[in-house]
């Protein structure tokens, strides 16, 4: 190793004369607790070039940008570096810092110091503060070598797809329509609502769904900039951001003109009284057709979770229901006007079991024969099972009500008033513990089904509990959606809903550009929170397309056509559709051509050019290399 | 009194999370956007929030770059001390009348140095810390607040003029009045987000008294790597806690004080403080008594599971009252549901882990319906949970009920894309036909 800095110099970098201001952040003790801030100030200040080294508690904050911003303007630096938390929390922050000071914001340079550093070394002061220096000589060295760069402008298709036509799909198009935007909304089915359209009347408004759907569907069929397409699915899916194309098969005809009200109650009444009912069929034949959009929004909800056969007895006796199935029943009158029965048995007891489905523990659930238990709570149950068992209380007053769970999680607004009416009307509630469900046996006594637990209500006290028909309060699992999932690369959580980009911060975009989603098909929620949801999506949309175009980091691949023999080793190896290709040029030669709509800047292509004529802006090869030496330099 | 009038199209109530993320939607459309705030900083309560469940991420460092890109966005203006005092309907829109505290000195000239603070002889309690801490009588409200401009306390000034001598852009004005604006805005959105449930009244539990009792957001700054101790004591005698208690549902679920309905985040801030505290002392044993835990979020249940592994116990107990031994030490007395005894037992320190109220009746200044709990009432609340009963205000965040951040910030979008139809003119749907409706086909293939 070599304390000689002039051997480090990259050429280029001598050509102008580079100033670099380094900043290190406390980040209020996170980075200082461990890093020696001090000693890595000084070190910076003997870097190349570096001619302001400065450290602050916050540098993400107020003073802590204005002292970026000073040294910009009297120091004349023309580089910046920052050593802080990860640069996908504020790279973005600190360059607008440069191009408030006037200079290109990609002359900005991160060295992690938090999650690479700090949160990492803790136990090691010594070996941090090291390596805590080493990082910002990278960084710096990296930094003498950047080139200012300009964003990348694309058109932007003012119309979003929304796919999904359940309340989210609705509540969304609605809004992007009121945004000014076009829409085409997918529904797979050949009818919308989702499965609101399967409820009677919904908390915590008390109002019937139908209502709700049908005034929402009865505004967005009649909205000019909406397009509805139902029995609609998508085949095919390319382009990114601004202009994605979609091709999309939809059976029978196309549905472009406003539902009139009878349809659209029609509809509605048909999915209330079952899955399979009487629904629309548009015809026969199927089109094909290409859709371009600025956006998409995925709203395409969740599948109600269907027990095992023999989970908490499923299938092995028609008194055994899952939650879903009980609320049809109410719904269609089918516990009868008088005394309730099901089926032409009297029903005079019910046990609702809770968290079927969900909450599922390694070790204590069975996995019959499922690939993968359901560790999330689903959220909605609670209050939908004591929602059902309200209703039930007063269209049935004598009916014994059970309510067998671990937690009653009715945390919503008016959800708790719905939990203490249903007690102070005389619902049993019994507690079970994580790892011990109860059981259900079906006997030959009457009432024919036994319900066996160990009741943490009664000091745990061994109780069965016979009743004529049990509910399992099953819980949410997300909508089939491989296809799209593929077509469009989508993260999906550990619990296999899709995954927004950032959980706390982020709530409705997805890491693909220009991909939003919202509703269940995300993680279970009710109405209320599905219906903000939408409208955030909408939001968001608005903002991206509303100016017309769309900015994208220029971090894409870049063709020096000089060092370019045309030898196709980049298009062979780059894994995105059309983002580099080779071109005829003015004197007959093929060389290799960016597309950078397309080009996601992943560097494949410039770790196999024989030559080093495709690299990618803001990260060449130079620069790696620069960093490289720089790591080994002893401060 | 001086008097100003500013035209905007979007006056935001309350600069929180809720408020600030709907500034950014709104802004980002190209409306032009004014938050007013009543504290000295934007940021709410998320800015002095240690980490947040379930992500375990650093609260303050991902709450400054929301701050931070508000402050500088060119169509999001900010005004804090100001409260609405008064809105009036003007055309379609409001005129708002909006009061502003002196800071006793010029924010413009203020550099937020803070000499002024180091000269400034008199100590308070600081109660951005909790009242853990200690602040002076002019001071910057918090590291990474924004504004970073000082503030005078002029109830507890003691006109030494210390303050004045250090201020090297002599900006201090002990002479300085409320201001009155006028605001001229198309829509509102209130975000005026939460409060702690009043503890005084809770006589059970030591009506706030007892010193080794702390409420939640206490120990999120004791918690918080830039806190007021720098690390975890409790406040009687600096002793390092080998056992901490939580009392969930301390203030919701109550009828007793009023508060019947569910606080919704105060389980899994429990659940996190107790892991975070387990971090920071490796001995420290935390018992949380609970009636329900209410793990429903994404990825809460998980995080529940994963506290349990870590050894934090949860038991099932309904605490009946709060005492202190001689030692300061809290001691609970509560019937454990499982085993069915009255048991009474002391911990070093015990947390309350209080339920949020509104932090604003708006009633009074903006006549919108208000729900039984408090919080502002949807009028549909189905399918549009963030419009209020009156057209052109709209809600978002714990203004409309208690929930988390990610559960805010949706609806902050959701109130953003609500202004900003209103503001377009396209807020109903009325009577389109058929006739109006032009080619919308999209290209057929094949
Ligand atoms: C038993 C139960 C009771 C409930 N009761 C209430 C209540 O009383 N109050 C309340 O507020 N909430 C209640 N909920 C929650 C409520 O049902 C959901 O919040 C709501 O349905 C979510 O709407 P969504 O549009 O996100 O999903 P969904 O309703 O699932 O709608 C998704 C839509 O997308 C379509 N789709 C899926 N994939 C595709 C694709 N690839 N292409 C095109 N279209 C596709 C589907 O066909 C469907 O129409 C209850 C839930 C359950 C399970
Ligand atoms: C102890 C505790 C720990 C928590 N931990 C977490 C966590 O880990 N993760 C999580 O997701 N959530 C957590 N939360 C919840 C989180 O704090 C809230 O979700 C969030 O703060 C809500 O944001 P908001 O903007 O709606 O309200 P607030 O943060 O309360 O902001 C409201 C703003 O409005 C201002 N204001 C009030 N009235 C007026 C008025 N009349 N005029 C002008 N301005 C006004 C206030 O000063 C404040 O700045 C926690 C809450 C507590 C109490």
């Amino acid at each position: 190793m070599t304390e000689d800095k002039s051997q480090h110099n990259g050429e280029g970098a001598d050509a102008e004369n580079i100033r670099v201001g380094v900043y290190i952040c406390h980040c209020g003790g996170n980075i200082s607790d461990t890093v020696e801030i001090e000693r890595v100030v000084e070190a910076a200040a003997k870097m190349p070039s570096v001619v302001v080294a400065r450290r602050n508690m916050f540098m993400c904050s107020d003073p802590g940008q204005s002292m970026i911003e000073e040294d910009i303007r009297t120091e004349r630096l023309n580089r910046v570096v920052v050593g802080a938390c990860s640069p996908s929390l504020h790279e973005l922050t600190f360059r607008g810092v440069l191009t408030r000071a006037g200079i290109n914001p990609y002359l900005f340079e991160n060295a992690n110091l938090r999650e690479q550093v700090s949160w990492v070394s803790k136990g090691d002061p010594t070996g941090a503060t090291d390596k805590a220096i080493r990082l910002v000589g990278a960084a710096v060295a990296k930094a003498r070598l950047l080139r200012p760069l300009e964003p990348i402008r694309l058109e932007a298709t003012p119309r979003v797809v929304v796919i999904g036509g359940g309340l989210t799909g609705l509540r969304c198009a609605l809004d992007l329509a009121r945004l000014d935007l076009d829409v085409t909304l997918l529904e797979e089915q050949p009818f919308l609502g989702g499965h609101l359209a399967e409820l009677g009347q919904v908390y915590p408004s008390d109002k019937p769904a139908r209502e709700i759907l049908g005034e929402l569907i009865r505004e967005v069929s009649a909205h000019p900039r909406i397009c509805i397409l139902t029995s609609a699915e998508v085949i095919e899916a390319s382009g990114c951001v601004g202009t994605f194309l979609l091709k999309v098969r939809a059976a029978g005809e196309m549905e472009t003109q406003c539902f009139s009200a009878e349809r659209i109650a029609a509809d509605l009444a048909s999915r209330a009284h079952g899955p399979n009912g009487d629904h629309h069929n548009d015809g026969a034949g199927t089109t094909e057709l290409e859709i371009q959009a600025g956006m998409a929004v995925l709203a395409t909800g969740f599948d109600h979770y269907t027990p095992s056969q023999g989970e908490y007895g499923y299938e092995e006796h028609p008194g055994i229901i899952t939650l879903p199935a009980l609320i049809r029943e109410l719904e269609s009158g089918g516990l009868g006007s008088g005394p309730p029965a099901l089926n032409g048995r009297p029903i005079n007891s019910i046990g609702f079991i809770h968290c079927v489905g969900s909450r599922e523990l390694d070790g204590v659930h069975d996995q019959n024969g499922k690939t993968e238990l359901n560790h999330y709570c689903s959220r909605v149950c609670c209050t939908s099972a004591l929602w059902a068992a309200k209703q039930l209380q007063a269209r049935y007053p004598d009916l014994q009500i059970y309510d067998f769970h671990k937690d009653i999680r009715t945390y919503g607004h008016g959800h708790e008033d719905i939990y203490e009416d249903t007690a102070k009307s005389g619902v049993i509630f019994c507690r079970f513990a994580d790892t011990a469900p109860p059981k259900v046996t079906v006997t030959e006594s009457d009432p024919p089904l036994m319900i066996s637990l160990k009741d943490e209500l009664t000091f745990n006290e061994e109780i069965d509990v016979p009743v004529d028909l049990v509910v399992l309060v099953t819980g949410m699992v997300p909508h089939a959606i491989d296809n799209l999932v593929d077509m469009l690369k989508l993260p999906r959580s550990a619990d296999r809903f899709l995954q927004e980009v950032h959980p706390k911060l982020r709530p409705v975009e997805m890491a693909v550009n220009g991909v939003l989603i919202a509703g269940c098909c995300q993680a279970p929620l009710d109405s209320v929170e599905s219906a903000a949801a939408a409208s955030a999506a909408a939001a968001k949309a608005a903002a991206l397309l509303g100016k017309g175009y769309i900015e994208r980091e220029p971090f894409v691949a870049r063709v020096d056509q000089a060092l370019c023999n045309g030898t196709s080793a980049c298009v062979e190896e780059c894994k995105y559709n059309q983002a580099v290709s080779l071109v005829e040029t003015a004197g007959g030669a093929r060389k290799a051509q960016v597309n950078a709509a397309i080009c996601c800047g992943c560097g494949m292509c410039a770790a196999v050019c024989p030559t080093g004529a495709i690299q990618v802006d803001g990260w060449r090869l130079d620069q790696f290399d620069a960093m490289i030496d720089a790591l080994l330099v002893n401060y | 009194m001086e008097k100003q009038n500013i035209k905007t199209d979007v006056l935001i109530i309350g600069g929180g999370i809720a408020g600030l993320q709907a500034a950014l939607d709104l802004g980002d459309q190209g409306f032009s956007v004014l938050i007013v705030e009543k504290e000295a900083s934007i940021g709410g309560r998320m800015i002095n929030l240690s980490k947040v469940f379930p992500t375990l991420d650093c609260s303050s460092c991902i709450c400054t770059p929301k701050m931070a890109a508000a402050a500088h966005h060119d169509k999001i203006s900010i005004m804090t001390l100001a409260q609405p005092t008064n809105v009036e309907h003007q055309g379609a829109g409001f005129a708002v009348t909006v009061r502003e505290q002196p800071r006793y000195l010029n924010a413009e000239d203020c550099t937020g140095c803070r000499l002024c603070e180091y000269a400034c002889p008199v100590d308070l309690v600081h109660e951005v810390e909790g009242n853990l801490g200690a602040r002076k009588a002019i001071y910057v409200p918090f590291n990474n607040a924004i504004p970073q401009v000082a503030l005078l306390d002029m109830d507890n000034c003691i006109m030494c003029g210390a303050c004045e001598k250090a201020c090297p852009t002599h900006c201090i004005d002990y002479l300085q009045e409320p201001r009155e604006h006028t605001i001229e805005a198309g829509a509102i959105i209130v975000a005026t987000g939460l409060d702690l449930a009043p503890m005084d009244v809770k006589a059970e539990y030591g009506g706030g008294k007892l010193v080794n009792v702390l409420h939640g957001l206490q120990v999120e700054r004791l918690l918080a790597p830039h806190g007021p101790y720098g690390r975890v004591l409790r406040p009687s005698d600096g002793k390092v806690p080998d056992t901490v208690a939580y009392i969930q549902c301390a203030g919701s679920r109550d009828h007793s004080i009023g508060i019947p309905y569910c606080s919704r985040v105060c389980c899994m801030y429990a659940i996190k403080q107790a892991m975070l505290l387990s971090g920071a002392l490796p001995l420290v044993e935390v018992f949380i008594y609970y009636m329900d835990i209410r793990a429903f979020g994404k990825g809460f249940e998980e995080f529940y599971q994963n506290a349990k592994a870590m050894g934090i116990e949860f038991i099932k107990a309904k605490v009946a009252q709060i005492t202190e031994d001689e030692h300061r030490n809290p001691v609970l007395r509560y019937e454990d549901q499982v085993t069915g005894r009255v048991e009474e037992r002391a911990h070093d320190l015990v947390v309350l882990s209080q339920g949020v109220v509104p932090a604003w009746d708006p009633r009074a200044v903006l006549p919108v319906e208000v729900g039984g709990d408090g919080f502002i009432a949807a009028a549909n609340e189905n399918v549009a949970p963030c419009r209020t009963s009156i057209t052109g205000v709209f809600a978002a965040g714990v203004a409309t009920g208690p929930k988390d951040i990610p559960d805010s910030i949706v609806q902050a979008g959701a109130a953003a894309a609500e202004a900003a139809a209103y503001l377009r003119g396209n807020d109903k749907v009325e009577s389109i036909t058929t006739a109006d409706r032009p080619a919308q086909r999209p290209v057929e293939v094949g």
